[in-house]
């Protein structure tokens, strides 16, 4: 019988190493019993021991299922109960940090005057580690939720309609729609004035404009607010035209565009006019806030706009 | 034709839970793991060693069932009973059947 007996032992122990050590000595004095029973029945209906103690252990199964079944422990990583959680939140990570972080980087590439290769390369290397890192920690954290509230069996937050995802009704999208005019028109007025209109004069009494003459030179203020204007006539489409995807697709690039151009611009040091910080006193610090300020608020639309658009494309 | 796979999964879904009201049906008359599983088999209800297994406890845990270990015999085995709260229990699901048993013939009754 010792070799039979070494199978059984071993069972047991394989059971036994996936519990918690209170619950061991019970389970195993059952257990030990429950086994032989079944054994002795297999010998009194005719079978070699050996034969009667595979079929038994044969019959109960992998250890490891039947110690989950003991410690009331979950046989899956994420439930049903966490599961919709798990992938809302996961879902709205990826599509927010991971356009963000390759943005700044390719930002930061760009700013250090790297090549093309590296210029595309760094943020789609950075982008594929912020989602790894991000699916990574997020299934841990469901996971760990999942083991640890289980036995409290805490029901999960009611469901109610209110939760539903509400279509932005007509009128309220039209205020919108009306804001935007408002403030680009007043935004391109100003862009267009500032040259003329200004709180600094120079020796000779003629206004110094805030904004940095070379932006007229080059004629990209113009580029810019061509832009601007049809991102607005896009705006205007999306509200008045059906929905679809090429409207939608040269909508976001529009926007997208004037995001990069700003970006760029400010990281150039090319939006104001270093003739009118010095006439106006100002510090040092305060041209570099400027554009940082530029820089976040134009990285927020671009997160914005690609977030918008996917979340845009998933109800059709 | 039903397939095999389709057929045993829809038994199984629709014998879930029964094996808890067998259980504590059986069990008023306090019984062992290995002879309870015989029985259940006996009776009609299958069932998996490595589910009743920790089905038993679970229900002792929910004091459903109560336990006694016998050790007159030369194998000692856990004795399980049903306690007064899982009689309760019983008659309720018991109910539940009857009403679920009722529901299905009028329903095949009208067709």
């Amino acid at each position: 019988m010792t070799t039979t007996s070494t199978l059984t032992d071993r069972y047991v122990d394989a059971i036994l190493r996936h519990l918690p050590g209170r619950q061991r000595p019970g389970i195993e004095k059952e257990l030990r019993a429950s086994i032989a029973d079944a054994v002795d029945d297999r010998l009194e209906a005719g079978s070699g021991p050996a034969e009667a103690e595979l079929a038994a252990l044969t019959e109960l199964g992998d250890p490891a299922r039947l110690a989950a079944g003991y410690a009331d422990r979950p046989l899956q990583l994420i439930g049903p109960a966490l599961y919709l959680d798990y992938t809302r939140l996961l879902a709205t990570l990826l599509t927010t940090i991971v356009p963000a972080v390759a943005a700044v980087v390719g930002l930061v590439r760009g700013l250090q005057g790297a090549t093309a290769p590296r210029l595309i390369g760094d943020p789609l290397g950075a982008a594929l580690t912020a989602g790894a890192h991000i699916v990574l920690w997020t299934t841990l954290l469901f996971a760990i939720i999942e083991r640890t509230a289980a036995p409290r069996r805490t029901p999960a937050r009611p469901w109610t309609p209110a939760a539903l995802p509400e279509p932005p009704s007509r009128r309220a999208r039209y205020g919108e729609l009306i804001t935007q005019t408002v403030l680009l028109v007043l935004f391109t007025t100003l862009v267009l004035l500032s040259p003329a209109v200004s709180t600094e004069t120079d020796a000779a009494g003629d206004p110094i404009g805030v904004l940095s003459p070379w932006l007229w030179e080059t004629g990209i203020v113009y580029l810019f607010i061509a832009l601007v204007i049809a991102s607005l006539g896009f705006s205007f489409a999306k509200y008045y035209a059906r929905w679809s995807v090429p409207l939608a697709v040269t909508g976001s690039l529009v926007l997208i565009a004037c995001a990069v151009t700003l970006i760029w611009l400010a990281v150039n040091d090319r939006v104001l006019n270093p003739a009118f910080v010095e006439a106006a006193g100002w510090p040092q610090s305060v041209p570099q806030w400027i554009g940082t300020g530029l820089v976040v608020t134009s990285v927020g639309t671009l997160v914005h706009t690609v977030a918008e658009g996917i979340a845009r494309a998933r109800r059709r | 034709m039903l397939d095999d796979e389709l057929l045993s999964t829809h038994l199984q879904e629709l014998r879930r839970g029964t094996v808890v009201l067998a259980c504590l049906l059986i069990l008023k008359q306090p019984n062992y793991g290995y002879a309870l599983l015989d029985l259940l088999g006996r009776r009609g209800f299958t069932v998996d060693a490595n589910t009743l297994y920790p089905l038993l406890r679970r229900l002792e845990k929910q004091e459903l069932l109560t336990s006694d270990w016998n050790t007159e015999e030369s194998r000692p085995r856990k004795f399980y009973r049903t306690s007064d709260k899982g009689v309760a229990l019983a008659d309720t699901l018991s109910r539940g059947w009857d009403e679920l048993d009722t529901a299905f013939r009028t329903l095949k009754g009208e067709s």
